[in-house]
Order: C-alpha cells, then sequence, then structure tokens
C-alpha cells in the first residue's frame, strides 16, 4: 500500500462530502456530508504521518484525534442548531432558511 | 505490488468505505443515509488499522460509530416527521453540485498523481509498537498538553452552547 | 530667610482662604474653621514679628521674572524695609485680633464660614500689597482688598442698604483707582518699568531725571497715583463711600475700614515719597488737610455710632496724607500705626457696644442681620443716611447703632468702656501717655516746621487746618464717649438689657488697649529704625537744604517715650537746623516743635472741655448752638452735600447720557444692525436657498439615488441559501486553481 492509495481514497470521501453538502435538502444529510469531509481529512492526517514522517513520530494521528474531538463538538452544536431552527421555521430544509435574502 | 491476503483486506475496507459514501449522498431515505454512514466509518476505522494507528482507529468507532451517529440518528428522529425521511433532491442543483464535485474530484487525483514527492512512498511492510502509551505521553506530559486542554474547554463550551441553543425556553426570556 | 518668612506670611492666610473655598465648593463644613483661619494669621503674626529683625538699610528687592511681553518684562517680588516690616506687623496683628473677635461677634451668623474665608482673603491681598516691590503687584493686591472690601461690605447683601454700599465703596474707589492707573501708565511709559526699587527702578532712574529738571509730568502722575489713594484712603472727594462702608459687619469696618486697607492709600503714597515732587506734595497735603477738616464737623454731628468713628477715620486719614504730603513721612507713617490701633479699638468697642444691644432685641445675640433686616422692613423702604435726599433725623440709623439710645453704659460694659476711653485719649491727642498725642503732634509739628522753614503761606495755613480738625477730633470723640458711657440711660428697655461681650471680645480690646500707649509702639518706631527716603525737592537749592542725615542720626533715640518725639523732632529739625543751628540739631528743631505741642495740647484741652459742657454737664445746649448756627449745622447734617452733588449731578448726567446712548443704541445701532438682518434673510438667503435646494441637495439626492439601483440589483446576488453560497466559493476555487495550476 502506498500513500496514494489512501489519498485517493481521501480525496472521493472529501468530493462525495462535498457532493452531499451541495446538493441535499435536508441538514442531517449535509451534516453527514461534512462527517464524510471531516473523515476524510483524518484520514489524510493518519496517512501522511505514517508516510512523510520518521514512523515513530505519530503528532498526525493526534491531530487526528482532535479531529474527532472537533467533529465531536461540532456535531453536537450543529444538531442544537438544527433542533432550533426546526422550531423556529418548522423545516430543516436549508433553502426554506433564507431570512438573510437580500 | 504482489496480492496478498493484506492487500486484499485492504481493498476490501477502501471499497466498503467509498461505497457506502456514495450510498450516503446518493440514498433518499435518510435513516438508510445514517446507517450507510456507519459503514464508512468502519471502513476507516479499518483503514487506520492499516496505517497502525490502532487508537486512532479504536476512537473513531467508539466517538464516531458509539456517538456522533447515535446523535444524528437522535436529530433524525427528532426533525423529521414520516414523511421528510425521504431526501428532496432537485435535479438541476444535483446536475450543477455533480459537476463541481467531478470537477474537484479530478483536480484532486491529478495533483495526488503529479506531486513527486508523494509518489512510491510504501510502508515496507514494518510492524510499529502499540501507539496508545505514546499518545497518552504526548498528549498529557508533552508538546500537546496545551492543545488537549484547549480543545477539553472547546468541548465543554460546545456542549453548553449546544444545551443552550436547543432549550425550549430559550425565544421566552 | 526672608523670603521663606514673607512667603509663609502671604501663604498661610491665602492657604486657609482656599481650603475654605474649597469646602465652599464642596458644599462641606469643616468644624471649627474659624480656628483654621486664625491660627494662619497667627503664624503669619510670627513671622512678621522674626521679620522685624530681618530689615537691613537699603535692602535689595527679591524679585522673580514674571512675564515677558516682547522686549517688556514684568517682575513680582518682594521688599522689605523698615516700613514694611511695620506695615505687616500692623496688618497681621490688628487682622488676628479681628479674627478673634470675629468668633464672639459673628458667632452663629449662617455664613459665618464664609466670613472667616473672606476675612483671610483679605489679609492675603493686604499683605502682598504690602510686601510688593513694584507698582504692578501692589495694583494686584490693591484690587484684590477693593474686590474683598465689597465683598465683606455686602456680606448681609440681604439688606439693600448694605448692598448699595458695597457698590457705591466699588464704584467710587474705582474712579480714584483709573487715576492712579493712568499714573502707573505714565510711569510705566516713561520708565520702561513698573518695578520701583534696585538698579533700574522707578525711583532709580527718577532721581536721575529730576537733576536735570523737567518735573512736570512726573508731578502729574504722582497725582494720579495719589488719586488711587484718594478713592483708597477716602480722602475728599471720594470719601462718601466709608461711612457707608459701615454697613458691613463691625470687625470688618475694624479691620478695612479703619486700620488697613484705608491705610492702603496713605502707604502707597508714602512708598511713592520719592517721586513725589512739590506741586504734587502740595496737592496731597492739601487734600489731607481738607479731608481732615471736612469729616472731622460732619463727624459732630452724626449719631450713629459708626458714623462718627467712620468720619473720624477719614479725618485721621487726611491727617496721614497731610503729613507725607509735607514731607513728615515718618510722622505720616507712625500716625498710621497708632490709628490702626486706637481706631481698631474704637470700631471693635462700638461693635462690643453694638453685640450688647442685640440682645434687648429678644432676637438672640447671635443674629444681627436677621433683625437689622426688620427694622429695614419696619422703615417700609430702606432709606440710606446718604442716599435720601432729605433725611428725617435719626430714623435711618438702626436703634442698637443711635448714641441717643445709649448712655450709662459705663457700668454695664466696664472693659469696653475702659479700652474705649484709652482710645478715645488718644486719638484726642490728650498729652504724653498715648500715643495719639505723639504721632499727631509728630504731624503737626512736621507742618509747622515746613511752613516756618519754607516761610510758606501755603503750609501755615495748613497747620491752621490740622489745628483746627484735631480741636474738632477731641471734642467728637468725648462726645461719642460721653454720649454712650456717661450719663443716664436714654432708653431703659435697652439698657437693662445690654451686657459685657464675651471674652473672645473683650481680650482684643485689652490688647489693643494696651498697644495705644506709646511705649509699645515705641519698640519698633524709632527713627533709628524708619528713615524717610530721600524726596528731591526738599533738598533743591532753592531752599537752601544741607542734607539730613547727620540729625536723623543724631537725634535717632529709642528711649521710651521721648523716642518717638525725638525720632520725630529729628525729622522736622532736619529742616531748620541747617544754617544758624546746624551745630545743634537738639536745639535747632525745638521751636516749631514746642509751639506745635503746646498748641495740640491747648486745642485738645478745649475741644474736651467743651465736649464735656455740651454733653455731660450740660450746661450748654447742643440744641441752642445747632439753631443758632443753622446754616452750617444744616452743611454738616447734609455731609456738605456730596452725595446730594454726587447723586443730582454725576449721576444724573450718567442717567441722561445713558438715556441718550441707549436711543442712539435703539434707532441708530439697531437700526442699522436691523437693516443688514433684512436684507441678509430676504435677498441672500433666498438666493442662497435656491442653490441648496437645486443645485446641492440634487447632487446629494442623484448620488443617493445611483446608490439605491445599484443596490437593489446586487442584492438579489444575496439569495440567503447556505448551498448556493458554497457552491459558488467551490465552484470559485475549482477555477482558480484551474487557472494557476492549469494554465
Amino acid at each position: 500500500m502506498t500513500l496514494q492509495h489512501y489519498l485517493v481514497i481521501s480525496a472521493i470521501l472529501f468530493t462525495l462530502g462535498i457532493f452531499a453538502v451541495l446538493t441535499r435538502r435536508n441538514a442531517i444529510s449535509i451534516l453527514m456530508g461534512i462527517e464524510l469531509i471531516l473523515n476524510s481529512c483524518n484520514l489524510n492526517f493518519a496517512a501522511f504521518a505514517r508516510f512523510m514522517t520518521p514512523p515513530e513520530d505519530i503528532s498526525g494521528q493526534i491531530i487526528a484525534i482532535f479531529g474527532i474531538v472537533l467533529a465531536a463538538a461540532e456535531a453536537a452544536v450543529f444538531l442544537a442548531i438544527i433542533l432550533a431552527i426546526y422550531r423556529e421555521f418548522g423545516s430543516i430544509r436549508p433553502d426554506e432558511v433564507d431570512t438573510l435574502k437580500g | 505490488m504482489e496480492f496478498t491476503l493484506k492487500t486484499f483486506i485492504f481493498y476490501g475496507f477502501a471499497l466498503m468505505t467509498i461505497a457506502s459514501a456514495l450510498v450516503v449522498v446518493t440514498v433518499r431515505n435518510i435513516v438508510h443515509a445514517a446507517f450507510s454512514l456507519m459503514v464508512t466509518l468502519f471502513g476507516v476505522a479499518g483503514l487506520y488499522v492499516f496505517l497502525q494507528a490502532d487508537f486512532l482507529a479504536a476512537t473513531q468507532v467508539i466517538v464516531y460509530v458509539g456517538g456522533i451517529l447515535v446523535l444524528i440518528l437522535f436529530g433524525v428522529m427528532m426533525t423529521s416527521g414520516r414523511l421528510e425521511m425521504r431526501i428532496h433532491i432537485e435535479r438541476g442543483q444535483l446536475l450543477l453540485g455533480g459537476v463541481v464535485a467531478l470537477a474537484l474530484l479530478m483536480l484532486l487525483l491529478t495533483v495526488i498523481a503529479n506531486t513527486p514527492v508523494w509518489k512510491n512512498l510504501t510502508d515496507d511492510g514494518i510492524e510499529l509498537p502499540p501507539t496508545t502509551e505514546r499518545i497518552g505521553e504526548l498528549i498529557l506530559n508533552g508538546p500537546f498538553l496545551l492543545p488537549f486542554e484547549v480543545v477539553s474547554v472547546l468541548l465543554l463550551v460546545a456542549l453548553i452552547g449546544a444545551t443552550l441553543i436547543s432549550r425550549k425556553e430559550v425565544r421566552d426570556e | 530667610m526672608i523670603v521663606l518668612l514673607i512667603s509663609l506670611i502671604l501663604l498661610c492666610p491665602l492657604a486657609a482662604f482656599a481650603i475654605f473655598g474649597l469646602l465652599g465648593l464642596a458644599k462641606r463644613s469643616f468644624p471649627r474653621q474659624d480656628y483654621l483661619s486664625t491660627a494662619a494669621m497667627l503664624i503669619a503674626l510670627a513671622c512678621s514679628l522674626l521679620l522685624l529683625q530681618e530689615v537691613v538699610p537699603d535692602p535689595e528687592p527679591h524679585t522673580v521674572q514674571w512675564l515677558s511681553l516682547g522686549s517688556v518684562t514684568f517682575s513680582m517680588g518682594f521688599y522689605l524695609d523698615s516700613v514694611t516690616a511695620i506695615m505687616l506687623i500692623v496688618v497681621t496683628l490688628v487682622s488676628s485680633l479681628v479674627h478673634i473677635f470675629s468668633m464672639g461677634y459673628m458667632h452663629g451668623d449662617p455664613r459665618y464660614p464664609r466670613f472667616f474665608a473672606f476675612l483671610s482673603l483679605f489679609s492675603f491681598s493686604m499683605l502682598f500689597l504690602v510686601v510688593s516691590d513694584n507698582l504692578l503687584g501692589i495694583y494686584i493686591g490693591w484690587e484684590l482688598v477693593g474686590l474683598c472690601s465689597y465683598l465683606l461690605i455686602g456680606f448681609w447683601f440681604e439688606k439693600d442698604s448694605a448692598a448699595d454700599a458695597c457698590k457705591k465703596a466699588f464704584l467710587t474707589t474705582r474712579v480714584g483707582d483709573v487715576g492712579m492707573f493712568i499714573g502707573m501708565m505714565m510711569l510705566f511709559t516713561k520708565f520702561d518699568t513698573l518695578s520701583l526699587y534696585g538698579e533700574g527702578g522707578i525711583f532709580a532712574q527718577a532721581a536721575a531725571q529730576l537733576s536735570t529738571g523737567d518735573m512736570v509730568w512726573l508731578s502729574i502722575a504722582g497725582v494720579l497715583i495719589f488719586c488711587g489713594a484718594v478713592g483708597k484712603s477716602a480722602q475728599v472727594p471720594l470719601h462718601t463711600w466709608l461711612p457707608d462702608a459701615m454697613e458691613g459687619p463691625t470687625p470688618v469696618s475694624a479691620l478695612i475700614h479703619a486700620a488697613t486697607m484705608v491705610a492702603a492709600g496713605v502707604y502707597l503714597t508714602a512708598r511713592m515719597f520719592p517721586i513725589l515732587t512739590e506741586t504734587s506734595s502740595l496737592v496731597i497735603a492739601y487734600i489731607g488737610g481738607i479731608t481732615a477738616i471736612i469729616a472731622a464737623t460732619i463727624a459732630i454731628v452724626r449719631f450713629d455710632i459708626k458714623r462718627v468713628l467712620a468720619y473720624s477715620t477719614v479725618s485721621q486719614l487726611g491727617y496721614m496724607m497731610l503729613g507725607i504730603g509735607v514731607g513728615s513721612y515718618v510722622a505720616g507713617l507712625f500716625h498710621l500705626t497708632t490709628h490702626a490701633f486706637f481706631k481698631a479699638l474704637l470700631f471693635l468697642g462700638s461693635g462690643s457696644v453694638i453685640h450688647a444691644f442685640h440682645a434687648m432685641h429678644g432676637h438672640g445675640h447671635d443674629d444681627e442681620h436677621g433683625h437689622e433686616h426688620d427694622d429695614h422692613d419696619a422703615h417700609g423702604h430702606d432709606h440710606d443716611e446718604n442716599h435720601g435726599s432729605e433725611p428725617v433725623l435719626g430714623s435711618e440709623i438702626p436703634p442698637d447703632q443711635d448714641m441717643r439710645n445709649m448712655g450709662g453704659l459705663r457700668h454695664k460694659m466696664p472693659i469696653t468702656f475702659i479700652t474705649m476711653l484709652i482710645a478715645t485719649l488718644s486719638i484726642s491727642g490728650v498729652p504724653f501717655i498715648f500715643s495719639g498725642f505723639w504721632s499727631k503732634d509728630a504731624i503737626l509739628a512736621g507742618v509747622l516746621g515746613r511752613a516756618m522753614e519754607w516761610n510758606s503761606v501755603h503750609h501755615y495755613l495748613l497747620f491752621g487746618m490740622a489745628l483746627f480738625a484735631a480741636g474738632i477730633t477731641a471734642f467728637y470723640m468725648f462726645r461719642l464717649i460721653f454720649m454712650t458711657f456717661f450719663g443716664e440711660p436714654r432708653n431703659q428697655e435697652m439698657h437693662d438689657m445690654a451686657h459685657e461681650s464675651p471674652k473672645s471680645m473683650t481680650v482684643p480690646l485689652l490688647v489693643l488697649a494696651v498697644l495705644s500707649f506709646p511705649v509699645v509702639n515705641t519698640l519698633w518706631f524709632n527713627a533709628d529704625y524708619v528713615k524717610p527716603p530721600e524726596q528731591p525737592h526738599l533738598h533743591a537749592p532753592a531752599h537752601a537744604h544741607v542734607s539730613p542725615d547727620s540729625k536723623v542720626g543724631e537725634a535717632g533715640l529709642t528711649f521710651s517715650l521721648f523716642g518717638i518725639s525725638e525720632a520725630v523732632a529729628a525729622e522736622d529739625g532736619a529742616d531748620d537746623t541747617h544754617g544758624a543751628h546746624g551745630d545743634d540739631a537738639h536745639h535747632g528743631h525745638g521751636p516749631a516743635h514746642t509751639i506745635a505741642m503746646v498748641l495740640s495740647i491747648i486745642v485738645a484741652g478745649l475741644g474736651i472741655l467743651l465736649s464735656w459742657l455740651f454733653y455731660h454737664r450740660r450746661t450748654l445746649s447742643a440744641e441752642s448752638v445747632a439753631t443758632t448756627f443753622r446754616p452750617l449745622y444744616t452743611l454738616f447734617w447734609h455731609k456738605y452735600y456730596f452725595d446730594e452733588f454726587y447723586n443730582g449731578v454725576l449721576v444724573a448726567v450718567t442717567v441722561w447720557k445713558s438715556r441718550l446712548f441707549a436711543q442712539f443704541d435703539g434707532t441708530i445701532v439697531d437700526g442699522i444692525v436691523n437693516g443688514v438682518g433684512t436684507v441678509t434673510r430676504d435677498i441672500l438667503a433666498a438666493f442662497v436657498g435656491v442653490f441648496d435646494n437645486r443645485i446641492v441637495d440634487g447632487l446629494v439626492n442623484q448620488v443617493a439615488e445611483v446608490t439605491w439601483s445599484i443596490g437593489g440589483r446586487v442584492r438579489r446576488i444575496q439569495t440567503g441559501a447556505i448551498q448556493t453560497y458554497l457552491f459558488v466559493v467551490l465552484a470559485g476555487i475549482v477555477l482558480l486553481i484551474l487557472i494557476f495550476r492549469v494554465l
């Protein structure tokens, strides 16, 4: 297995996440897309830590751990916002939440 | 590259990850999407194992599968009636999104293929010692102590903020 | 050391005032503020006594550069000679005693702290005036004491009469001050400096110029500066404010209007002594003499105890001016000193009497102004003695100041009686054991000596005036004593309520009484100590003078009583002992001095005798004499019609002029202004308005409309949908990377 294997997997995950964020009309689906993006990033960190640095240097893994923690925090806040929006608008479709429309 | 059991399993995990992710972004039933996401997360955890990041893999399973995914499922249940379970997709948006995403993928693959330093880096099949102890040292008694404390405060703030935002009485004040 | 002591003297009262002022601003009061003020004055007094030892002959002024305007530099500084030192003691001593007296007299007044604040400010200003070495500093202090006088005369401003009196005092003295300022400017133009002493000072330059002749302008400048003194020292014709100033609290009358501020005029004249020419000296002497007589004759017919004293003050100030005018510098200043003590004593004594009578009104003895207020209400309208065109006898005098309500008080108020009697004996010129005799005699001897020496009609005439005034002084002062303290009580009710004053008031009386004996004054006032500055015209060739220095030195005895007479005699002797008696100074001054002394004893005795006959034995009737000399009596009663003249002529002319100017203002100036206004509004403004509406506003609106329409189009981009934004961002990133990486 080479670094490029992991990078390709990561790029595909990332693109799928972007695709979900761009096209899904449901806030929770968007959250899932974001989780995919975050996973691809963590995978990249871990892969670079494995291949680009000396094997005993595992800083990249620790960054990935922090990324997981941030993802957890982000998910919590995101869901809270979704709940608040749902209560306010009766919907979680992002195209219906357009109060900031000019 | 010889085709060993190890590579076979690796490709299996990779395929599982990508296929289930594809399901996540395409399936119309949001509950199905959530379960498919679980498969993707497991797949990524397996790839971590191949990177010899055992602690990371465990964290991935525990936090993502055990925490975030459950959270997402709760979000689904609290916000969606039966009718909303199906995700609405518009054709034009799908087309535009698909074009941009494809362009992005092409770009990334080009970059990956054309970056010289990334070429031909292999793990040589070297077995590394377990990482858990070293990670604990680095986080609790090393250079990552401060980020660790900061991130724990951030987590706390996020949890309190989430509670505050999602409270029902928030508008009654 | 000198600078330190003088700074302390100045700063103590100033600090007291500043503390009061700050507390007053903060609307806080400080327990026993009066102690603070009094302590400040006592410190200043102690410093003044220490300074007495520091005096050296021909001192240098201690100056700092204060202000530079172009090529002209003004300096501020101290000058300490014997006169300064004595003035410092007089001011701080009287001020301290008045502070102590006021603790009793002003007790319970609602503005009690303010009173002490003003007293402190006054003390500071007066001391500043005294120690200044230049005309500018003197002028600053001069105006500051004027301000304090104004504030303190009007201290009970609820009374219309007090409010009027303080304005009158301020405005009247201002008339003199204008003259003084012009005089200062003349000196400044001529000498380019306002400093008096030292190299390049006015005196040094004047002495140099005087030797070359040309003294007319200097005479004019001297007389103009003397104008300030005329106003401040209440000399004729600007004397009318001082009797009215008695509307202020009595301690103020004692401090400001008897002992110190009014004496500032004399002090100023004495300071300017070296530049007084023969002409200006004669003017000063005449004004002094006339003032002495006019004020004394008016005092005869007054019934208000404070006004009698006020006119007496005016008269005595005239004496001092006369003394300085004839060149008897030491005598004039000596009289200033003795007068300060005994006149302060008389005023404080009268304050004690008034205080005693307050109780009888049943208002409690601590609300003087309150009950005076009532009195004025009872009279219907305020009808001040000096303002009314037809004063009714006695109606305008507050009952507690009316001598016709008094009588027989000597048993009730023994301390007040004894002390006032001592002061009266002193001012009347009772010989040998009272200071007033020596100082007055010194002036008389100085005038007569000058007359004999120059054989000048002017000076013989002045001597006659002074002698006459001395006799009248004795007469009216004993009239006051007889009416107040002797005889039967005229108003039994008031008499029964009268009482001796508290200790805080009697102690200052006793101290001042001691100071009325010449022994005390001799301690510092003797010929060795005070030396007159040189005055050029006294040594002019026309009068064939020799230098007086030798005589002054010889005659300077410090032995108790006769020290004074010798000191003064030395001055007189200086004038008439050259020539024939030049070899024997002690006999040389004999004739003038002996004659003056004998004559003054005779007139004083005569005055006292007449007073005794009129007001104690009553063998002569004042009323019948008044009837016999009706026109003269009326003249005195109306105070020579000065106020009537001022009201009828000056005030009327001013009012008429003001009306004229008001009319001019109303029709012509306002017309022009209104015309310009109309033109501006109707024509110019209309044009500008059109310009404003069409062009300026149009431009602004156009810009706004363009912005509005652009904004209206641009805002469509803002869809509010997050995914659209994200899409654009991503597309942008892809494009950018494609452009820069691929192309």
